[in-house]
């Protein structure tokens, strides 16, 4: 296996300050590897020893197959170019000849660019898309085209690594996507190795294929982004409480963090009846909101049964893929009976979960309110050959069951609660 | 790309058209008017005239060691700039001028002087290394040089070393006038000596300078950054450095200590040619040199019969000018 940058028993010291401790890590040829961590963890520090910009006290970084520092300063920048924070330039230069700075390791002395050497630069301008102003003044760009002016003029170095310090941290929304995009396309498409530190999980974890998390200066968690980013970890180290999803666009990890200021408790329960991920947003909203929730019957394993785990809620549960069993019914309706108030999401029904709504036509239900959130028509969900459509029917018949908006619902439920209380 | 060729090239004669006046105004003007005509006849033709010894040994060693001096000077106030990323910065609000002097200062009153020009050469050089490093270790904190501590160590230092100078002139109140030529900045008493001496060591040096102009550019970045398109700042800083002492300690022990110059004529180039050295320190170097033959000529003539000091002309004239920088300076940072 061909590593691009290895780092062994790496040690780092500011006046007898550990900031890095015994740091190992084996970074592959084309990946992308985020460094996350809070403030002071050593992210940046550990870049730098990187790049030389920093010596180790102890350890060795090797990059491919040589030992950093036995390269040369010029060697070494033609074979890993860094992209800092932000960037001050204090006189007025022009784009292009900012970008040309990045060929100053192949320049010989006396000699100056050749046409090789500004051909690669106006290919790294085209590639970053600042072709259209390499001919204004770098102090007279936006945060955002000057970050991709220094991008191009780290890829005019021709590098086989990139280290990126927070590259995005100061970026509207839209360039932090562009920037990022543009490294990723790179190390996809030209087997760049990148390194950078981020602030942001949920863009490490939409970018990388391999994420370090760093705290007081250790590597506490590496692996993938799905193993590393996990509630467990993120709580260790951030000390922070998240929730966590999938993304269902990207199928990445997708994390949410969660105030910690006291929520006002509610002793108004609802019981919802979901599946599919049908109440991922409810649960966290009226989670917030401080209401009582249960759910059911859901499948192990089925989205709205790992969020309500998240938020430990009373669940009636069932094993994967298996139709509702009497015990699971019977621990839903106990649920639902306790509840003030019912909610009907637009699940998908089958022969395997049909009985969530049979049991909503329970006698012993009728005096509960119900509300069913409906986002097209209930034909199109009912995978039983009619049977779930009669049943729906009859429910919405009922004179306590009232069709509503989900976004309207959170409101609806406070009032409810308010109403009760008196 | 044609055109801007001959954009460079029209600017840059311009440049030197204006050098050429200037040579031409400080050569002619001075407490003896020496028409232009006159002038050519002695240097082409060789005709011995009236003022063919003011021309020959007075007026013209002056006016070239004018042009030499400034070009040093506006050179290494172009690359300290470049060097410490700030446009407040050169030969003189370093204190490295000041410490020259001292250097000069000192080989006068302990009489190692008298061993010859370049020991007052010399002596100048170590004054101006040794405050400058002086300077730049009081303001280094935590391995970092603030901007601010190295502008106020500067002028602290500078005042310091004034005080010694006027100290050491209390101790041989014999040798004062001599002193204070060096404290104010004179070319009255130029030789052909002097400047082929300072020429020696200045010329080589601007040119040296100019070599490194690539890495000049990329230390506009900042010195991480440098450090990660392969420039070796360290050593950067210390040849630089070096070579800019030399440079001073020859200014200095040929003309004293000159305010101002290296401190304007780059922000001039900088405004009309753009930031980049490789254009910048030659064309600094070219106005410089125009600018203190002018200052000089201006300063022979304006209260005749007396001289006013060519120091004393640079400060009046580019005092103000770095107040207008300090201020342009302030607004950006806010």
């Amino acid at each position: 296996m061909e590593y691009e940058v290895r780092v062994e028993g790496l040690d780092f010291s500011y006046e007898n300050n550990y900031i890095l401790k015994n740091i190992n890590l084996s970074i592959k040829e084309g990946s992308f590897v985020s460094i996350v961590g809070p403030n002071g963890s050593g992210k940046s520090t550990f870049l730098k020893n990187l790049s030389r910009y920093l010596k180790p006290q102890k350890g060795i970084v090797m990059l491919g197959n040589d030992d950093i520092t036995k390269l040369s300063q010029k060697e070494i920048s033609k074979r890993l170019s860094v992209v800092p924070q932000n960037i001050l330039v204090e006189f007025d230069y022009k784009v292009k000849d900012i970008v040309l700075m990045g060929r100053h390791p192949y320049v010989k002395r006396l000699k100056g660019e050749t046409p090789e050497d500004i051909k690669i630069a106006e290919r790294a301008m085209k590639y970053t898309n600042i072709m259209e102003f390499s001919n204004r003044n770098f102090n007279e760009l936006s945060g955002g085209e000057k970050q991709r002016v220094i991008l191009a003029q780290a890829l005019a170095q021709q590098p086989k690594v990139l280290l990126m310090d927070e590259p995005i941290s100061h970026l509207d929304l839209q360039y932090q996507v562009e920037i990022l995009d543009l490294v990723k396309k790179m190390t996809l498409e030209e087997g760049l190795t990148s390194i950078a530190v981020l602030h942001d999980l949920n863009m490490a974890s939409a970018y990388s294929d391999y994420i370090v998390m760093l705290k007081g200066g250790e590597v506490f968690f590496k692996g993938e982004p799905a193993e590393v980013l996990t509630i467990e970890n993120i709580a260790r180290v951030f000390n922070t409480n998240v929730s966590i999803s999938i993304n269902p666009a990207t199928g990445k990890t997708y994390i949410y963090p969660i105030s910690t200021i006291p929520k006002k408790k509610r002793d108004f329960a609802v019981h919802i009846i979901c599946g599919g991920g049908t109440g991922v947003k409810l649960i966290q909203e009226l989670a917030a909101a401080g209401f009582t929730i249960s759910t059911g019957v859901l499948n192990i394993g089925d989205s709205d049964w790992t969020i309500s785990k998240e938020y430990e809620l009373d669940v009636a549960e069932e094993t994967p893929f298996m139709a509702i069993s009497q015990e699971a019914y019977d621990k839903n309706l106990e649920l639902a009976l306790s509840a003030n108030v019912l909610v009907l999401l637009p699940v998908y029904f089958s022969k395997a979960n049909i009985r969530n709504l049979k049991m909503l036509i329970e006698d012993r239900l009728k005096d509960k309110t119900i509300y069913i959130v409906e986002n097209g028509s209930f034909e199109q969900r009912d995978y039983t050959n009619g049977e779930a459509l009669s049943i729906y029917n009859k429910l919405i018949d009922r004179p306590n069951v009232i069709q509503i908006k989900e976004e309207q619902l959170k409101e609806i439920l406070i009032k409810a609660d308010e109403n009760h209380d008196k | 790309m044609t055109n801007k060729i001959i954009n460079r090239l029209i600017s840059f004669n311009i440049l030197l058209m204006v050098f050429f006046i200037c040579f031409i105004i400080s050569v002619r003007i001075g407490a003896v008017d020496i028409p232009l005509e006159e002038i050519l006849k002695i240097i082409f033709l060789g005709e011995s005239t009236d003022n063919q010894i003011i021309l020959m040994d007075i007026r013209l060693p002056r006016v070239m060691i004018a042009a030499v001096l400034g070009a040093g000077l506006s050179a290494v106030g172009g690359v300290m700039q470049g060097i410490f990323k700030n446009p407040l910065v050169d030969s003189y609000t370093l204190g490295m001028s000041s410490g020259a002097a001292l250097g000069a200062v000192i080989s006068i009153v302990t009489g190692v002087g008298v061993f010859g020009y370049a020991t007052t050469g010399a002596f100048a050089f170590l004054g101006a290394i040794s405050t400058l490093f002086f300077v730049y270790y009081l303001s280094k904190t935590k391995n970092k040089v603030s901007i601010n501590s190295l502008l106020l160590s500067g002028v602290a230092v500078s005042y310091f070393i004034s005080s010694l100078i006027s100290f050491i002139m209390l101790l041989f109140s014999n040798k004062v006038e001599h002193i204070v030529f060096w404290t104010m900045g004179s070319l009255s008493s130029a030789t052909w000596q002097k400047f082929i001496f300072s020429s020696c060591l200045i010329v080589p040096g601007v040119l040296i300078l100019n070599i490194f102009a690539r890495e000049l550019n990329i230390m506009s970045l900042g010195e991480e950054s440098a450090h990660y398109i392969g420039v070796d700042v360290e050593r950067l800083k210390y040849i630089l450095l070096t070579v800019c002492s030399i440079i001073v300690g020859a200014v200095v022990s040929t003309g004293g200590t000159i305010g101002f110059l290296g401190l304007v004529a780059p922000h001039i180039v900088r405004l009309i040619w753009g930031a980049d050295y490789r254009r910048l320190i030659p064309y600094s170097a070219i106005l410089g040199a125009s600018l203190l033959m002018l200052s000089d000529a201006i300063g022979r003539v304006i209260i005749q019969p007396a001289e006013i000091p060519v120091g004393v002309m640079t400060s009046i004239m580019g005092g103000p000018f770095f107040v207008f920088l300090l201020r342009k300076q302030k607004s950006k940072g806010a």
